[in-house]
């Protein structure tokens, strides 16, 4: 890890109609850092992704990648500026096959542009990256869910991100699953990709975070190691004033 | 110097049309507003509300005011049959199926019409019908002052439908959001079963008024929708407000245009294109309330 | 989505090329040529439409575009005496600029808005053809210079040129990056979006593309027919068909419009004997079957039922 800042945010609020689902968050994200975005249902994590990846426009605050104001920005323009994202919802293109949707990634989320045929390489090479080497041809729907979510990061990854979104890509996966799965991020970041996560499952957020931020009601409310943020009195509260479920996770 | 006794009688009939316009497309905006539909063969029901109204005035002499109901009663039957042999199929497709389905539907009854009835257009004279109203220095053909009233009535029996009773409040809530009105038990079908009933019935009412004021013909429905589609996008795509506030801007853009422009009437007939594109430019997002995501 | 043209469909397509350029023209008489020029004329709009489709937009007024294309070349030989060949191009050319226009207010937004502005652009062409009739001809409508004096063989020719060059652009696109642009913004938009793909740079783009061609098929419709009238070339009919063709056929194929069309076609001329008015009806019970029963056309009903049946017979025999 170095100390070069990849993202910075500042001030990021959004509104809908009267009710802010972000409010006046701030936070920054070193190069080559896994951070974690957690927080009780509701409290505004996912706006934070669609803020970050163009999908909303901010209603104030501004949000600079690698030195250089993305705010406002549409998505394809944020995603060849470097940002790459999966969804809470898997969306696969339904009448592609699996190396078809990473294709396609590859391709328009490239800068400079490569070509069809470098693409189809580099997305077998993901494929099989991601586990599903031996899918390639196959259509999403007859992919269960944990495969649906790699077609996901695959399609992330197949940007070449220096920021990788990964919004609970984790929750549903068994155990054995989850540790491939965190084998993986540890590999990509070992590569030099910056990934930042939300999750809910907290075994894994501590397990892998170098950081942890916490947001409550569109709020931030805490950020920092794993262990600070577990006994920040606000965290606790934030968790216990909701399930009681989440409150026995999050207590590492 | 403004000839404020032209300028006013101008305004005034563009009221009256808008009023027309506002029945014409208050079953499009209910369709659009509770399933996400745009339905294409919106203005077919009207033109079948219309022939159902003529047909009843020449063939049994039943005054068009009164068949209104009658009309309303028919469609309703009809459009229900439509949404659950047609619509209900394919509620869970693309929205593009149901843009193309209720097109076909539109092309079908179009050419049913002609195969039925002909092309030729046909009037209803009423014993009425030439008489008007004086109010000083404007006045009003009778059968429109009657049709705007009638509209204003059938709107306000919507809001308060839509407001006031219990499967007019399932609609409001599924419009607003259909997982959640499931989960609190509402019947999301019967509620679109119901929606597309009522909107079918509106037009079969509007239907009766266009067979009063304009003339009866296969692609009258046609040309209504065109217009009924550039008030849904003033309005801001499937509000009631918004459709009210769209058919008076059309209503008395046209009714300007008429009056001062040289062979105007001829060229209202494209104000409709005109505004829908002048509102894309300024303001995609509809003049009047919001646009639903 | 394979690579290359396999060594079978080459075969087929170079004896349907000879057959199609040296034998046809002689072999028919003149009736069957005029419809075969009818039906590539139609193929041509079919072919066109799906282009479009393919990114998930339904036009419903390429009948616009196909009237100003049949007027351009018509208006430029009264004005300018611009030879036809020229001002059939000159057609296409001015149906893209219109595109470009309509695209870039309307396909940012859901696509509920560029089919409804569509329709109305149609309609719209028509008003303004009957109110300037001192430049448009009015509801009279104008008389075109027969194509090549009137040698339907080389009418023929030039159709048959037309319709490659769109077949050839759909093949094309189908093995270019468009394709996975057009299926990503077609499948899903907001995703297509996210990765990195602008969708309303590729819909315009295929909106061009079509415009051009129906475009292109307004003015040699223009010239071959020889007269033209605001209501049939502006008409919603014409708008319809461009759309119930390719999708009876089967949509995103190649093969699909092509065979759509012929069937069409053939059901279109045995109504407009039986059925004076309204013989029209066909294209919306067409709309309406398709949509409920054979979401992907005859191609899919092939492809799932037809072919399955024939498969397993052989494997049984």
């Amino acid at each position: 890890m170095n100390d070069k800042i990849l993202l910075s945010v500042n001030g990021l609020s959004k509104h809908f109609g009267g009710l802010a689902a972000v409010q006046n968050v701030s936070f920054s994200i070193r190069q080559g850092e896994i951070v974690s975005l957690i927080g009780p249902n509701g409290a505004g994590k996912t706006t934070v992704f669609n803020l970050l990846s163009g999908v909303f426009s901010p209603s104030a605050g501004t949000i600079n990648l690698d030195g250089e104001d993305i705010t406002g920005k549409r998505p394809f323009e944020v995603c060849q500026k470097g940002v790459g994202r999966t969804f809470q919802i898997m969306q696969p293109f339904p009448q592609m096959t699996v190396l078809e949707n990473i294709i396609t990634s590859s391709l328009f989320g490239r800068v400079p542009k490569i070509s069809l045929s470098q693409a189809e390489e580099e997305a077998v090479e993901l494929c099989k990256l991601v586990g599903l080497g031996d899918k390639q041809n196959t259509f999403p729907r007859n992919l269960t869910t944990p495969g649906q979510k790699r077609i996901e990061i695959a399609r992330a990854l197949a940007v070449k991100p220096k920021l990788l979104l990964l919004d609970e890509v984790m929750s549903g996966l068994t155990p054995t699953e989850t540790i491939e799965a965190i084998k993986l991020v540890r590999s990509l970041r070992d590569k030099g990709t910056t990934v930042f996560l939300i999750e809910h499952v907290m075994k894994v957020v501590m397990g892998i975070s170098d950081r942890v931020i916490v947001v409550h009601h569109g709020e931030k409310i805490a950020e920092g190691t794993c262990a600070e943020v577990a006994n920040d009195p606000k965290v606790i509260k934030a968790y216990l004033g909701e399930h009681a479920e989440d409150t026995k996770e999050s207590m590492c | 110097m403004v000839d404020w006794a032209s300028l006013l009688q101008s305004l005034a009939n563009g009221i009256l049309i808008a009023g027309l316009y506002a029945a014409v497309t208050l079953g499009l905006t209910l369709v659009l507003g509770v399933m996400g539909i745009v339905n294409f063969a919106h203005g077919e029901l009207i033109m079948l509300g219309a022939y159902s109204s003529f047909w009843l005035f020449t063939l049994l002499g039943i005054d068009p005011l009164l068949s209104l109901a009658l009309s309303g009663v028919l469609l309703f039957f009809i459009g229900t049959g439509i949404y659950r042999f047609t619509i209900w199929p394919i509620m869970k497709d693309p929205p593009l199926n149901q843009l193309l389905l209720t097109l076909g539907l539109s092309i079908f009854f179009q050419n049913l019409a002609m195969i039925l009835w002909k092309t030729d257009s046909r009037t209803i004279i009423t014993s009425y019908s030439g008489m008007s109203l004086d109010l000083g220095i404007i006045h009003f053909g009778l059968t429109r002052m009657i049709t705007f009233l009638i509209s204003v009535v059938l709107t306000v029996l919507l809001v308060v439908f839509l407001s006031k009773t219990k499967p007019g409040r399932a609609m409001q809530a599924v419009s607003e959001n259909n997982t959640a009105s499931w989960l609190i038990g509402i019947n999301v079908e019967k509620t679109y079963l119901l929606a597309f009933g009522v909107a079918a019935a509106l037009a079969g009412a509007a239907g009766a008024l266009v067979s009063t004021v304009m003339y009866t013909f296969p692609m009258v429905g046609f040309k209504l929708s065109l217009k009924a589609f550039c008030i849904l996008v003033i309005g801001g795509l499937g509000n009631i407000p918004g459709t009210l506030f769209g058919s008076l801007i059309l209503g008395i853009t046209e009714s300007f245009v008429g009056t001062y422009i040289p062979e105007g009437s001829g060229w209202a007939e494209g104000i409709s294109f005109v505004l829908l594109i002048v509102i894309l430019i300024i303001k995609p997002t509809g003049l009047a309330g919001t646009r639903r995501e | 989505m394979n690579r290359l043209i396999s060594g079978k469909s080459f075969i087929v397509l170079i004896v349907l090329a000879v057959v199609l350029i040296f034998f046809y023209p002689r072999v028919m008489d003149s009736y069957f040529l005029h419809l075969t020029i009818a039906i590539f004329l139609a193929m041509i709009l079919a072919s066109s439409w799906d282009i479009l489709a393919r990114t998930g937009q339904v036009s419903v007024g390429q009948a616009g575009l196909f009237g100003i294309g049949a007027y351009a070349s018509a208006l430029l030989y009264q004005w300018i005496h611009l030879p036809p060949v020229l001002g059939i191009l000159a057609g296409g050319i001015l149906a893209v600029i219109l595109a470009v226009g309509i695209g870039y207010l309307t396909l940012r937004l859901r696509g509920i808005y560029f089919s409804i502005t569509t329709i109305a652009f149609a309609e719209a062409l028509a008003v303004i053809w009957l109110m300037i009739p001192d430049i448009t001809g009015g509801a009279m409508g104008v008389s075109t210079p027969p194509l090549f004096g009137g040698n339907r063989i080389l009418a023929y020719y030039l159709i048959l040129a037309i319709l490659a060059l769109v077949i050839m652009t759909v093949w094309l696109i189908e093995k270019s990056r468009l394709n996975f642009a057009f299926t990503a913004i077609r499948q899903n938009e907001d995703v297509a979006n996210v990765m990195g793909i602008n969708p309303t740079r590729y819909k315009v783009l295929a909106f061009m593309i079509s415009a051009f061609f129906t475009g292109l098929a307004g003015g040699f419709y223009s010239h071959y027919n020889t007269y033209i009238i605001p209501y049939e070339v502006f008409g919603l009919n014409v708008s319809i068909a461009c759309l119930v063709m390719p999708i009876f056929g089967g949509l995103y194929t190649i093969l699909g419009p092509v065979i759509g069309t012929i069937l069409v076609k053939v059901i279109e001329e045995f109504l407009r004997v039986t059925v004076p008015y309204g013989h029209q009806i066909a294209y919306g019970l067409i709309l309406v079957v398709v949509v409920l029963f054979m979401p992907d056309g005859l191609i899919g009903l092939w492809k799932k039922r037809i072919k399955p049946l024939f498969l397993k017979k052989s494997s049984v025999g």
